[in-house]
């Protein structure tokens, strides 16, 4: 199911990077591409539809160069704008902070998930147990996951990591960001790993390499596509996480960037424009990286949709 | 390859993944499913106390209050979304320029971090600093209480929600749409069919299944609504817009009733499981998802 949920979402992608660059008309399989009566009339309404959609984020961005005064009295004035705003956010937010520890938690989390869910992926399509009934179970019982809502493991969680003596650390997350990620990484991986040609596997064996050449360096290479899919999935989820750092990160030097993205309205109570300038600055990276890695992030999500 | 593999290199390859996905999913799934069946509060100790929680759920007017949230917020964003999404993935299929970046631009809410989305719509949805309230000023409309007041905010939220996901399931559509065999619709053409006739017969019917599974998995997401009610109301006033996760989060952590909160989770988690279940039906039938 998920492999063809990715293939689907890369062949859209492919299809619409072909279409749009290219001056010659690609033949493109278009379902009713006859008479465009009112082509201006279509063109306007999905201008204005993404407008209307883009607004919010116009918003907030215009009334971050307000000064604090007049957002409440003329929001619409636009005389005094003003970068007060940013300079005094820049001054308490710890902007750099914020960011390097999500990066830091990201890394961590998605490198060590990626990994241990190949090497399981792997085990559990490429190599041959002793028993068959054992691979598929353990298949069946990493994926039972996916249908699990993480909200559930909220308050467990925060138990394990006490007992552990993890909590408010970076593991503290970090694990189950790990834990989280494999049943929608096996999915995607297993499936993939199911089709791969054996020829390749055999070539390489008579040609002498053991099991970790094979893994490493004959079937990893061939799965980049995949393993991008699934590195932007994860990627996207540590950054925008919540529910489970607002429990388990109780270290304001730790904090992720949604983590204070929630505190905003305590720290900047009455400086309206304090708050519109701090969650301008949060929204612009994340908006900024997305316009770069744009096709790549939609594919993946669409992918991802099976975890949603 | 046609051997058996050895085991310890099997073992070598399972294990990290076995033990983490154990410790940290499983076992808590079942940690919570055993706590929902105790009275722990507090700093006290856990009685066993069979379903007395899931009963005393049923008496709770908060719980039930979520309950009716998280179905309001259910039933509009499927009324409108699934329609609204599938006509702009229409629409983006037709001839207009620069259709890949209006795309991007619709999609890019769904990167939006949840907790921001919910910031970002304070702004607008604030009776007194709020965008909505100033553009109804100049109209006589006197200041509404979109968030803050008791009768409103679910469907505020429900209006955010949409907002988050219309992009995303916009895109699905426009995935589904693009698969559509082309021969299929221009020989409906030639027969002569409008394109009305041509959505009504050819497309949507061939687009059923991608209809079921975006359908399935705002359902899926509708369920796990958190975030915008933790930023846009905090659940209140007196947990009157609260979700069934937000209310889960709240008996837990701010109240300490772990057993209580722990049998919601429970509850969240069956209906996960079941739209889990027909989600995979679902795509399975499908070839598309």
């Amino acid at each position: 199911m998920s492999a063809q949920v990715a293939e689907s979402a890369t062949t859209s992608r492919d299809r619409t990077t072909s279409g749009s660059r290219t001056p010659v008309p690609t033949p493109r399989p278009r379902a009713g591409r006859r008479m465009r009566r009112p082509a201006v009339i279509i063109s306007a309404a999905a201008y204005l539809i993404t407008f209307l959609v883009v607004l919010p984020i116009l918003w907030i961005t215009l009334l971050s160069f307000q000064q604090s005064d007049t957002i409440l009295s003329d929001p619409f004035s636009l005389d005094s704008l003003t970068l007060d705003n940013y300079r005094n956010v820049l001054e308490t937010l710890p902007l750099v902070r914020m960011y390097a520890n999500t990066i830091i938690i990201a890394v961590a989390s998605v490198t060590v998930g990626t990994a241990v869910s190949f090497m399981v992926s792997f085990a559990l399509t490429r190599m041959v147990f002793r028993r068959r009934r054992t691979q598929s179970f353990l298949r069946f019982y990493l994926l039972s996951g996916l249908a699990v809502p993480v909200y559930v493991l909220l308050f467990p969680v925060y138990r394990l990591d006490l007992a552990l003596g993890i909590y408010g650390t970076y593991l503290a997350v970090v694990i189950p960001y790990i834990a989280v990620s494999i049943p929608f990484n096996t999915l995607l991986l297993t499936g993939f790993l199911r089709d791969f040609p054996s020829e390749l596997e055999e070539a390489a064996i008579m040609d002498g390499a053991g099991l970790f050449r094979i893994c490493w360096s004959v079937v990893l290479p061939t799965m980049r596509p995949i393993l991008a899919t699934i590195v932007i999935f994860n990627v996207v989820y540590v950054f925008n996480e919540f529910p489970f750092v607002s429990i388990l990160i109780n270290d304001p030097d730790l904090a992720t960037v949604s983590l204070a993205v929630s505190r905003f309205q305590g720290q900047y109570t009455v400086d309206y424009g304090g708050m519109m300038a701090a969650a301008t600055l949060v929204l612009l990276p994340q908006l900024a990286i997305y316009a770069v890695f744009q096709r790549h992030v939609i594919a993946g999500l669409t992918a991802g949709a099976v975890k949603g | 390859m046609v051997w058996v593999s050895s085991p310890w290199k099997i073992a070598l390859m399972v294990f990290p993944a076995f033990i983490l996905f154990t410790a940290f999913f499983i076992y808590p799934v079942v940690y919570a499913g055993g706590y929902s069946l105790t009275d722990a509060a507090g700093f006290s100790g856990a009685d066993f106390i069979g379903l007395d929680n899931y009963l005393a759920l049923g008496e709770d007017p908060f719980f039930r209050r979520s309950v009716t949230n998280t179905l309001l917020i259910l039933v509009l964003s499927v009324t409108f979304l699934v329609p609204a999404s599938f006509g702009l993935a229409l629409l983006m299929q037709q001839r207009v320029r620069a259709a890949g970046a209006l795309r991007a631009l619709l999609f890019g809410p769904a990167i939006v971090a949840p907790i921001l989305v919910g910031l970002v719509w304070v702004f607008i949805l604030d009776p007194r600093v709020g965008l909505l309230n100033h553009l109804l000023e100049p109209l006589g409309i006197p200041p509404v209480q979109w968030i803050g007041g008791d009768s409103l905010a679910p469907y505020s939220i429900a209006v955010v929600f949409i907002w988050a996901s219309v992009g995303f399931a916009m895109t699905i559509f426009y995935a589904g749409l693009r698969l559509l065999p082309a021969e299929v619709m221009e020989a409906s053409s030639l027969d002569g069919a409008s394109r009305w006739q041509q959505l009504r017969y050819v497309t949507i019917p061939m687009m059923r299944e991608t209809i079921g599974i975006v359908s399935l998995l705002l359902i899926t997401n509708v369920f796990k609504i958190f975030e915008l009610v933790y930023m846009l109301t905090g659940g209140g006033p007196v947990h009157s817009s609260e979700t069934l996760v937000s209310y889960m989060y709240f008996v837990t952590f701010t109240d300490q009733r772990y057993g209580s909160g722990m049998a919601i989770a429970m509850v969240v988690f069956v209906i996960g499981a079941l739209t889990s279940l027909a989600y995979l039906t679902l795509s399975r039938r499908g070839r598309l998802a």
